[in-house]
């Protein structure tokens, strides 16, 4: 079991899932909204870098846009790419609530992923994108994946420490307000419709850079690394570290993702036993979200840190 | 000709959503929530019978039947030991924590089957061809499937003391506990009716298409299309939905290409939540 | 909009309602045939009683933006508040307590009135920038002093769930009294309340009223109300049956007998 290589892998795969999870945070814990589909900014965010930097087809190619940009500029591309694609679904959906937005999210990716499927001149359908830069750079002694595993940490530490920063303003208490009852905060005139808006598109932000980053990390923009299981494992991992806290969702996450490159890096006899500890290890994710979701222990021990202070 | 040909593969995929769907309808309506996990438990039932049938070598009549009855085993039990316990935590909780259930049950499957495609050891179809339009035994069987159930079911809800009270129920539970019916066994009842529905299911599922362990999954989206455009009404709603949806994503094909089908599904259902949530049922929720 | 043609004057009414109506399902809720219309003047104690079913709630609920009217106009200090949302009217000045009282379950007794003001860092631009930290403390104390005056000061650390409906109700009123309200709407504040708590309550509404706030009180316990208000409208069905001192209600024939078959407390 190669651990430095795990370890680095998780720190790499977990920040970037992080921002994801920590936008969950945001939108859901604070917010109040359901999103089912945010594997969607994800695959925006990615693709929009894909395309950004490759470059222009030729030959055999089906795809119709390549730019050949460099790095910097796709990923500022898959940023903007995830706030408009944020801006458009979300202007229909915001209006709902609860369950029917779950719903309403969870179409929108589905839409998205069917679309990515079948539109070759986009995204060259289930092959996907195969070209896509990463920016090779040793800096000095230190090899480039943990430069790059540092630049992933970098980007979740930032969105940690921004969202952070947010609702430990009266922002956040309005936001709680707005969650809890929303006819109350209406009444105690919180601007609800616009704080709404406000929280999901600044959350999908940091989303497409991560997506930018996780097309950077596998060279790949492709429908398969983006079907609804992502939306589910950011959600396990959401309520695994406790749903309320940025650094439950940071833990959550790095912890399922270790979970996750421990069993596949684990050296099985046969393929049929890798496979089975994989399933096993969805089931065991799996009920401990279920039961996390039903007894709330984070919520118990933060009631009783309460109750003795 | 060939429009009337995507119509009659239309309406067959209509009476298979039909048939996913009444047990999801059902449980969102009497137990009040979304439950996701409703498509795997087509994959329970799906890979029962693949497993009784190519496995076991048994005939695939017993095979399905025993799958069935499998499958609303495992609903009840799963309902019984997941969901009860949270179920005044409210929709939401419960939508969420189904999508965990909808794991770990994939989960199990897919230790269980494996990669790879399976298949039923039955015959191959044969197709007839009335006014020259295909159509497969299997496909017809489905279509049977679906009027049998669709009438047998409006009777059972109609005629059976458990059938009025699952209709009590599912238009307002408090009413129905105050009117002397049997809330938990009710209840219960629900939850067998539902997941045998989607047993049989799962073995239409088995007898059309060739299993892979994503393949019940992926039926959600088009389950949730038709029980959204069905909204909270009756039996009549989901048919009617079930057909209007299987015919719109096969006859979309006459205009673009297959790979879209699902999408037809997926954007139908936004459209419905956003302009008309309550569905053809028309009704809102208590 | 505000009508630079009409100046609020100590003569002009502060809430103005013309002809509004609302339909539930084809069911008329509120408004007759020519709608309701009523005027509430500055500084005045106004009650709003009728038999349970008459459309009080409904008519709050559409002069405070939860509802929107489906005719006529509502004018308040010079605003046209007829389309404005809940939050938009609030902060025009209109503060307003449910008949089943709401809060903020997650936040403290003393958060949720925090909460009930419009803080500087409440905008996504303070909310990044420092400003908001000085007004902080000003804010929490202009919280815990309305607690005081609610009576509410011992429970500011508790959980909104710890409290009894009593005291949610004054938590209610709290949260809308921190935020200064020209004009206050509270929906039955005395359901389910214990007679000390009441008096408490009729104590602190006279006080408001001397200090110049505009009340208008929905209320089934007429003991209560008709002790308090200088002014009271009837309603039934929706539609204004009359209306005058409480001395006047109180031995009206058609008020009585619309409360006949109804509880009539007095």
């Amino acid at each position: 079991m190669n651990w430095p290589q795990i370890i680095v892998t998780v720190v790499t795969l977990g920040s970037i899932f992080g921002v994801v999870t920590l936008s969950l945070n945001l939108q859901h814990a604070r917010g109040g909204m359901i999103n089912f589909g945010i594997v969607a900014y994800f695959a925006v965010g990615a693709y929009a870098y894909a395309i950004f930097t490759q470059p222009a087809p030729q030959g055999l190619d089906q795809y119709k846009f390549g730019f050949g940009w460099p790095w910097p500029v796709a990923l500022v591309a898959a940023a903007a790419a995830a706030l408009l694609f944020a801006a458009i679904t979300g202007w229909p959906t915001l209006r709902l609530r609860g369950e029917y937005l779950a719903l309403t999210t969870f179409a929108f990716a589905e839409v998205f992923h069917s679309f990515l499927l079948n539109e070759r001149r986009i995204g060259n359908g289930t092959v996907g994108l195969a070209n896509v830069k990463r920016p090779i750079s040793d800096w000095g002694p230190i090899e480039e994946k943990y430069v790059f595993a540092g630049a992933a940490a970098l980007l979740m530490i930032a969105t940690l420490l921004v969202f952070r920063r947010l609702l430990r303003a009266p922002y956040g208490r309005a936001l709680d307000a707005i969650r809890d009852d929303e006819v109350a905060a209406l009444a105690a005139g919180k601007p609800v419709q616009r704080m709404r808006r406000q929280v999901f598109l600044i959350s999908a932000i940091p989303v497409g850079i991560a997506g930018g980053l996780y097309a950077m990390f596998t060279t790949l923009a492709q429908p398969s690394l983006f079907t609804a299981e992502v939306t589910f494992i950011v959600w396990i991992a959401l309520v695994l570290g406790g749903e309320r806290s940025v650094y439950g969702a940071v833990a959550g996450t790095l912890g399922l993702i270790f979970f996750e490159e421990v069993v596949r890096a684990w050296p099985f006899e046969t393929v049929r036993s890798a496979q089975i500890a994989a399933s096993a290890e969805h089931i065991v994710t799996g009920l401990l979200f279920i039961a996390v979701l039903r007894f709330q222990p984070f919520d118990r021990i933060a009631e009783r840190v309460k109750a003795t202070r | 000709m060939l429009f009337l040909q995507f119509l009659t593969t239309g309406v067959v995929t209509g009476c298979f959503l039909i048939l996913a769907t009444i047990g999801f309808s059902l449980t969102r309506r009497v137990e009040g929530f979304l439950n996701i996990a409703h498509a795997e438990l087509l994959g329970v039932g799906a890979f029962t019978t693949w497993w009784l049938n190519a496995d076991k070598d048994w005939h695939i009549v017993p095979a399905g039947v025993a799958a069935i009855m499998f499958t609303a085993l495992v609903g009840l039990f799963v309902a019984r030991l997941i969901y009860d316990p949270i179920r005044e935590r409210g929709p939401a909780v419960l939508l969420i924590t189904s999508t965990g259930v909808a794991f770990v049950i994939g989960g199990v499957i897919d230790a269980m089957i494996g990669t790879g495609i399976r298949t039923l050891e039955i015959g191959l179809a044969t197709s007839y061809e009335p006014f020259g339009i295909r159509i497969t035994n299997y496909q017809l069987i489905v279509v049977a499937f679906a009027a049998v159930v669709s009438v047998s079911l409006a009777l059972f809800l109609n005629r059976t003391r458990t059938g009025l009270a699952i209709r009590a129920m599912s238009v307002n539970p408090d009413l129905a506990a105050s009117r002397g019916i049997d809330v938990r066994t009710t209840s219960r009842a629900t939850w067998l009716l539902s997941s045998g529905l989607a047993g049989l299911a799962g073995v239409m599922l088995a007898v059309l298409a060739t299993l892979t362990t994503d393949l019940p999954f992926a039926q959600i989206l088009q389950i949730l299309a038709v029980a959204i455009l069905a909204g909270l009404g009756s039996l009549y709603t989901v048919i009617l939905s079930g057909l209007i949806i299987g015919i719109a994503m096969d006859v979309s094909v006459y205009w673009i290409p297959a790979g879209y089908r699902p999408l037809v599904a997926f954007s139908l259902v936004i459209l419905v939540l956003l302009f008309r949530p309550e569905g053809l049922a028309g009704t809102r929720a208590a | 909009m505000n009508d630079p043609t009409s100046t609020p004057t100590s003569q002009t009414p502060l809430l103005e309602a013309s002809a509004i109506s609302k339909r539930f399902a084809g069911l008329r809720a509120v408004g007759g045939e020519d709608g309701l219309s009523f005027v509430v003047n500055r500084g005045s104690f106004v009650g709003l009683i009728g038999p349970n079913g008459a459309g009080k709630s409904t008519t709050f609920n559409l002069i405070s933006g939860v509802l929107a009217s489906d005719s006529g106009a509502v004018r308040f200090d010079g605003h046209d508040i007829t389309t404005a949302t809940s939050d938009v009217i609030a902060e025009h000045g209109i503060g307003r307590t449910f008949q089943t009282p709401r809060a903020f379950e997650s936040l403290s007794v003393l958060d949720n009135v925090v909460a009930g003001a419009t803080s500087p860092g409440e905008s996504l631009r303070a909310a990044f920038g420092r400003a908001w930290r000085e007004h902080e403390s000003a804010t929490v104390d202009a919280a815990t002093e309305t607690l005081e005056r609610v009576g509410l000061a011992g429970r500011a650390d508790d959980l909104v769930t710890d409290l009894s409906g009593g005291e949610l109700r004054m938590l209610e009123v709290a949260r809308q009294l921190v935020r200064n309200p020209v004009m206050l709407l509270l929906d039955e504040p005395t359901a389910g309340v214990n007679p000390v708590l009441q008096q408490r309550l009729a104590t602190l509404l006279e006080e408001l009223h001397s200090e110049g706030m505009t009340l208008v009180v929905v209320e089934h316990n007429l003991h209560f109300l008709l002790a308090l208000a200088e002014q009271v409208l009837v309603l039934t069905h929706g539609e204004l049956l009359t209306e005058g001192p409480p001395a006047d209600i109180r031995t009206d024939a058609a008020v009585i007998s619309a409360y006949l078959g109804d509880d009539h407390a007095a």
